[in-house]
């Protein structure tokens, strides 16, 4: 069982994986596209822009689930020593930072027809703002520092800090009086939103995960072959 | 019909925009990742075919990854 995660293992299914992905990709992305962009609705309050949701809301789930996974690896590593699981911190974290920055963005794009401004420092787009620096924080140690133990503690740190950001996140619609609208995607309870912007909102969604483990598979195979790199030297 | 669709009844330049940055950052991450593990890929076959006989031998024995990246580099030169 153990045997199967070796890392030659891990880099022939890993190899598998982007293949099959590459080639599913764009005839997903098409779908994606065509629902969101012609057959969705438009908002009856919102009119069209209501479509930069459907960039805007997966590109949020995955920058916080990033953070939420990160951290989770983080306490794990801290615990049993796995060093595995910093590789895969080190594939991740950079996927979240592009996802926070695009949520961040497309939000700001989204807020000027919407409220009538780019930017305010409401609860929910601060907090936002916080995690993007967190992520920051978190990569720049993985550049900055050489030494792999000191890494991982002071990664390990900043996500376990971090993490307290992800509940406020959350909260922060129902907590404070913000601009930024309460949930409408609840995953207990009834959501309130349309079937017909649900299905184009979760066809981007599966478009966007397609792409974030993509990339997490090519950066972590770039790990892989940085290990084997140093190993060749020893013979 | 198709300058309607471009305007999204007065909200397209922020759509365009929305779906514009998302797309070109998505592409730069990805040519960028793509890059970055192509050059690690040359990098270890430089290093893989300066070794010896023996040891080249050894490696490709012990590791698939060497043995993959082989045949991959073969397959593109």
């Amino acid at each position: 069982m153990f045997k199967f995660f070796s890392s030659s293992n891990l880099y022939l299914l890993i190899q598998k994986l982007i293949k099959f992905i590459n080639s599913i990709f764009f005839l997903v992305l098409i779908v994606g596209l065509t629902f969101s962009l012609i057959l969705s609705p438009p908002d009856y309050i919102q009119g069209d822009s209501v479509r930069i949701m459907y960039v805007h809301v997966p590109s949020a789930w995955i920058g916080l689930a990033c953070f939420s996974f990160i951290t989770l690896l983080s306490v794990l590593n801290f615990i049993f020593k796995i060093k595995n699981f910093y590789f895969i911190n080190k594939s991740i974290a950079p996927i979240g930072l592009l996802f926070t920055c695009l949520a961040i963005v497309t939000g700001s794009l989204w807020g000027q027809p919407t409220w009538g401004t780019w930017w305010a420092w409401d609860a929910r787009l601060t907090s936002m703002l916080v995690l993007m620096l967190f992520y920051f924080l978190y990569i720049l140690v993985f550049k900055l520092i050489k030494d792999e133990n000191l890494v991982v503690k002071i990664s390990s740190i900043i996500a376990i800090i971090g993490s307290i950001n992800l509940p406020i996140i959350k909260y922060s619609v129902e907590w404070w009086s913000t601009l930024h609208q309460p949930a409408s995607i609840k995953i207990t309870g009834s959501s309130a939103i349309h079937s017909t912007m649900l299905l184009p909102l979760m066809a981007m969604l599966f478009v966007f995960l397609l792409y974030a483990a993509l990339i997490f598979l090519m950066k972590y195979k770039t790990e892989i072959i940085r290990i084997k790199k140093k190993n060749i030297k020893r013979l | 019909m198709i300058t309607e669709f471009i305007s999204m009844n007065g909200y397209g330049l922020y759509i365009w925009l929305s779906f514009g940055i998302t797309f070109i950052s998505c592409a730069t991450v990805y040519y960028k990742t793509k890059k970055t593990l192509k050059k690690y890929e040359k990098e270890f076959l430089v290093e893989l075919e300066a070794l010896s006989v023996e040891e080249k031998d050894k490696a490709l024995k012990t590791s698939k990854v060497a043995q993959n990246i082989l045949a991959t580099n073969s397959e593109i030169n």
